[in-house]
């Protein structure tokens, strides 16, 4: 349900970076989605297309990519990859995990044409 | 052209978690992110919470919901402090809405700052609104298999209550499966099982969110996130 301010922000980040680049078109954007932010990506997918409509980025392909979750166990150190049903620690037997990846929404690329090709 | 950005989106709301945060360490104020479905009694625990209390510990609150101030209605009759915000069309808070409530409020001499959260079991556990301390609250009536069907917003909670406890018996509620799911997920929180109604579990409940304060005051705590 969150989506639609997730593709809000990421349309401001992927615009900015778009006029920073004297970008005519944008073509492409990447972005990695922690497991724990339960991002469903047919619906960003759509949520970015209505934010997209009338940018430079109108019509680009987004590229959602799923990080692995990384977490360190409060208990003993530990560092492991859970999933998202088990938290348990392999060396410890604790669920106390403090994440270190997949909690976050990361913009990682953005392919874009200059003012010149996107007029050709 | 390939333009390598590598940039949280979340960038923004997360910095104005970081501000609300700093302004409640500044206002010595303790702020408790409590998060659950509709219905599931957040705003009766408050109603109980806040006056069993006592004075001395002044509370605020920052409720959120679509729509009504029904909830502030009730709890401004408790609390020291209340703003009711309105999301709208938002399926949770976020950390600027938040920040705007506090513009909203007195914090001086304030102890406790509750943030009830729109009810929903999956938003609200992605979004950091500057809390210290984040309450999960699962209802008898939810039914038993919520915990594992909601891993997100279980994981990271520091206390869990089981509410409306009243109930078992009069509903099917397996207890050792909402345990034995929990185990799984996050063996770090305080479960505590209470009832609004009767009371139950109340002083247990109390007992910690003093202690949360009092090792937050003496910076013992390393709790939050």
């Amino acid at each position: 349900m969150h989506e639609l301010s997730i593709a809000t922000q990421l349309m401001d980040q992927v615009l900015r970076v778009a006029g920073e680049n004297d970008a005519g078109r944008v073509v492409e954007v990447e972005v990695h989605c922690g497991v724990m932010q339960q991002v469903v990506p047919e619906a960003l997918e759509m949520a970015f297309e209505a934010v997209a409509a009338g940018t430079v980025a109108e019509g680009s392909r987004l590229v959602i990519v799923e990080d692995a979750m990384r977490a360190r166990c409060r208990v003993c150190g530990h560092e492991y990859e859970p999933n998202i049903d088990d938290f348990l620690c392999p060396k410890c037997s604790q669920a106390n995990a403090e994440l270190l990846v997949g909690q976050d929404i990361v913009l990682q690329t953005v392919i874009c044409e200059t003012e010149d090709r996107a007029k050709l | 052209m390939k333009v390598k950005v590598v940039e949280s989106v979340l960038k923004a709301n997360d910095a104005v978690a970081r501000e609300n945060r700093r302004r409640m360490d500044a206002a010595g104020v303790l702020a408790i992110n409590i998060t659950s479905a509709p219905g599931s009694g957040k705003t009766a625990l408050l109603e109980r919470t806040i006056p069993a209390l006592g004075p001395e510990a002044r509370c605020a609150v920052l409720v959120g919901d679509l729509q009504t101030t029904r909830d502030a209605e009730r709890l401004g009759a408790v609390a020291a402090e209340t703003v009711q915000i309105n999301t709208g069309r938002g399926c949770h808070l976020s950390a600027p809405q938040v920040n705007e409530g506090l513009d909203s409020l007195d914090l001086s001499g304030i102890q406790f700052l509750f943030i009830e959260n729109v009810g929903n079991m999956v938003c609200p556990a992605a979004v950091d609104l500057g809390e210290h301390l984040r309450v999960v609250l699962l209802s008898v009536p939810e039914g038993d298999d919520k915990v594992a069907k909601y891993p997100t917003l279980f994981q990271p909670a520091d206390a869990v209550l089981l509410t409306k406890q009243d109930l078992v018996g009069v509903l099917d509620w397996d207890r050792a499966k909402v345990y034995e799911d929990l185990s799984r997920l996050n063996t770090r929180a305080t479960l505590i099982e209470c009832s609004q109604k009767t009371g139950q579990g109340m002083e247990q409940w109390l007992d910690w969110l003093r202690e949360q304060r009092r090792q937050r005051a003496s910076g013992e705590s390393s709790a939050g996130v």
